[in-house]
């Protein structure tokens, strides 16, 4: 086994050798589409946690026109339990409302004293249960809400979450199409790779065909050399992608978006598997090649 | 050389034919047994055909008509599995040599037996052997196209001796050799053939074929001319 390992690499390092400005190019190229895809990945993959948590912890609040007098309370609630389910639900009077604005203020609320509660709306904070987490629901269950007798409007920061929503769809779109790029790169410009291997090779497999090579002698080599490009080119891209993360998140700490996103990096698992699948898709690209250009 | 042998034959031929397109009849109904061990002279002029039967053997070209064995197995029914594993059994000196111009004296040599996993201790002992034996000293590193005709052409045997092949071919293997390094060729072939080697020698040289006891089959335009091998051992008179 040693040796035929040691046979195989000393035919794989001569390959290496005929080939190298192009195998260095494939390089680079792997591991740029590796870098592209999982980047935007991993922004996507951020978006979408920082979504679940805003979604997790929303809460529509129904602005009215007056009080709700306490007897009329259970009546609410039961019509809002009934479109769905909900964790907590808070009325607030005209009073309720200015106590908290002062409370807020702090040391300078003293100027509130001149002012009646009038004119802050009395209103019900409704925190819905978490399973309530796709936007289209909660924007259901706020135009439910609109209905309710004596609501004036409805808020739930819906510009900011409908942003993020888009957004978050835009990366995911951007994914899909880089990793339609990586499969194409990785494949094709490993595949063509190998063909120039193959070409450039061609007496010499020809020669060790006459004196008896096996299929996987002559086979090995080529498949070994996909199989690093993929090993190579998809670490040094997750590589890249790694100091970059560092790079942006010690560059963009502080108050901001960073600060209320828990920014992190791709979880081992999904790292270990762009891993495999690049090596895969190499290891692919080399068959191919294989395939349609060794004629042994 | 007949087909009653058939059983013990290492090599046979039955009425194999080979036509290289459009028309040239390179061998025409030739048939042969050769036993394990032998030593085969392949004569006659150039054009006879002595080439394309070596080439027959080791699977290099295919017969348009007839059967062929090797070592046991049909060529026309082989799987490519065992078809390698016969050429691994073949060591052929071609006659155009065939070494790999960007590979060294060195790497030409042992790659029969990089193909059979040669540990590269008994690789180096094999190839420094063969360079002595065959007046190669220290031309282990250069690129054949720098070694005259005569050196490449003892490179191309020693490639093809290098695995102890239980059979060796070698066309025209002193074609440009002086005297005292075809002797060391004919030598390094004794050797192997006391060994166990069967070898079959193309050769139009007669200084070859009849300084060395063994039968000879001539060829003349793709047939065997008879005279000469009805008792092998006394073809090599006059
Ligand atoms: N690849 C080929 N294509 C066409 N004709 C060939 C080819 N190889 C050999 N021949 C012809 O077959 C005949 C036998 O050739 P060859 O076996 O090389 O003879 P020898 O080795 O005895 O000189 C010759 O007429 C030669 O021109
Ligand atoms: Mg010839």
């Amino acid at each position: 086994m040693n040796l035929h390992l040691s046979s195989i690499i000393v035919q794989t390092a001569r390959n290496l050798k005929h080939t190298w400005g192009t195998q260095l190019m494939t390089l680079i190229t792997v591991s740029l589409s590796v870098l592209m895809f999982s980047f935007f990945f991993l922004i996507f993959l951020n978006l979408k946690q920082a979504g679940g948590q805003i979604s997790k912890n929303i809460r529509l609040i129904i602005y009215l026109n007056n009080d709700i007098p306490a007897a009329a309370q259970p009546q609410y609630i039961q019509k809002i339990k009934s479109f769905n389910k909900v964790d907590k639900i808070i009325f607030k009077t005209r009073n309720d409302a200015l106590r908290q604005l002062r409370q807020q203020l702090g040391k300078d609320g003293d100027v509130l004293d001149d002012l009646t509660a009038g004119f802050l709306p009395p209103s019900i904070e409704v925190y819905p249960a978490r399973d309530l987490v796709s936007l289209a629901k909660i924007k259901r269950f706020s135009d439910f809400l609109a209905t309710l007798p004596g609501a004036q409007k409805v808020q739930y920061g819906h510009k900011w979450i409908e942003r993020l929503s888009y957004f978050t769809q835009l990366i995911r779109l951007i994914v899909l199409l880089s990793g339609g790029l990586l499969v194409l790169t990785a494949t094709f410009m490993v595949s063509s790779t190998i063909r120039l291997t193959v070409v450039s090779r061609n007496d010499e497999l020809e020669i060790l065909h006459i004196l008896g090579a096996s299929k996987s002698y002559l086979q090995m080599p080529l498949i070994i050399e996909g199989l690093l490009q993929g090993v190579i080119g998809s670490g040094i891209g997750l590589l890249c992608l790694y100091f970059l993360f560092n790079y942006i998140r010690s560059r963009f700490t502080g108050p901001g978006l960073m600060s209320i996103i828990h920014f992190s990096f791709l979880p081992p698992p999904t790292t270990a598997a762009i891993l495999i699948i690049s090596i895969l898709l190499c290891t692919t690209g080399s068959i191919i090649s294989i395939r349609k250009f060794l004629r042994f | 050389m007949n087909v009653q042998q058939s059983k013990t034959a290492i090599i046979e031929f039955i009425k194999v034919n080979k036509i290289y397109p459009p028309d040239v009849i390179a061998l025409r109904d030739v048939s042969l047994a050769i036993k394990p061990g032998e030593i085969v002279f392949l004569t006659g002029m150039s054009g006879a055909g002595k080439t394309t039967l070596l080439k027959l053997i080791c699977a290099m070209e295919q017969p348009t008509k007839g059967l062929i064995e090797v070592a046991g197995h049909d060529l026309g029914r082989i799987s490519l599995k065992n078809m390698q594993l016969v050429r691994q059994k073949i060591g052929m000196a071609y006659q155009d040599f065939k070494l790999l111009p960007k590979l060294t004296v060195y790497q030409n040599i042992a790659m029969p037996m990089e193909i059979t996993f040669t540990p590269p201790k008994t690789i180096r002992d094999r190839i420094n052997y063969l360079l002595d034996t065959l007046n190669l000293h220290g031309k282990a590193d250069i690129k054949p196209d720098k070694l005259s005709r005569g050196e490449q052409q003892r490179v191309a045997i020693a490639r093809a001796a290098a695995n102890y092949p239980p059979i060796l071919l070698a066309d025209e293997p002193t074609g440009n050799l002086d005297r005292e390094n075809s002797d060391l060729v004919i030598k390094l072939f004794a050797q192997l053939n006391r060994a166990g080697t069967t070898l079959i020698i193309a050769t139009h040289d007669p200084v070859l074929y009849k300084s060395y006891p063994a039968q000879t089959l001539e060829l003349s335009q793709g047939q065997f001319v008879f005279k000469d091998q009805a008792t092998p051992k006394t073809a090599t008179g006059e």
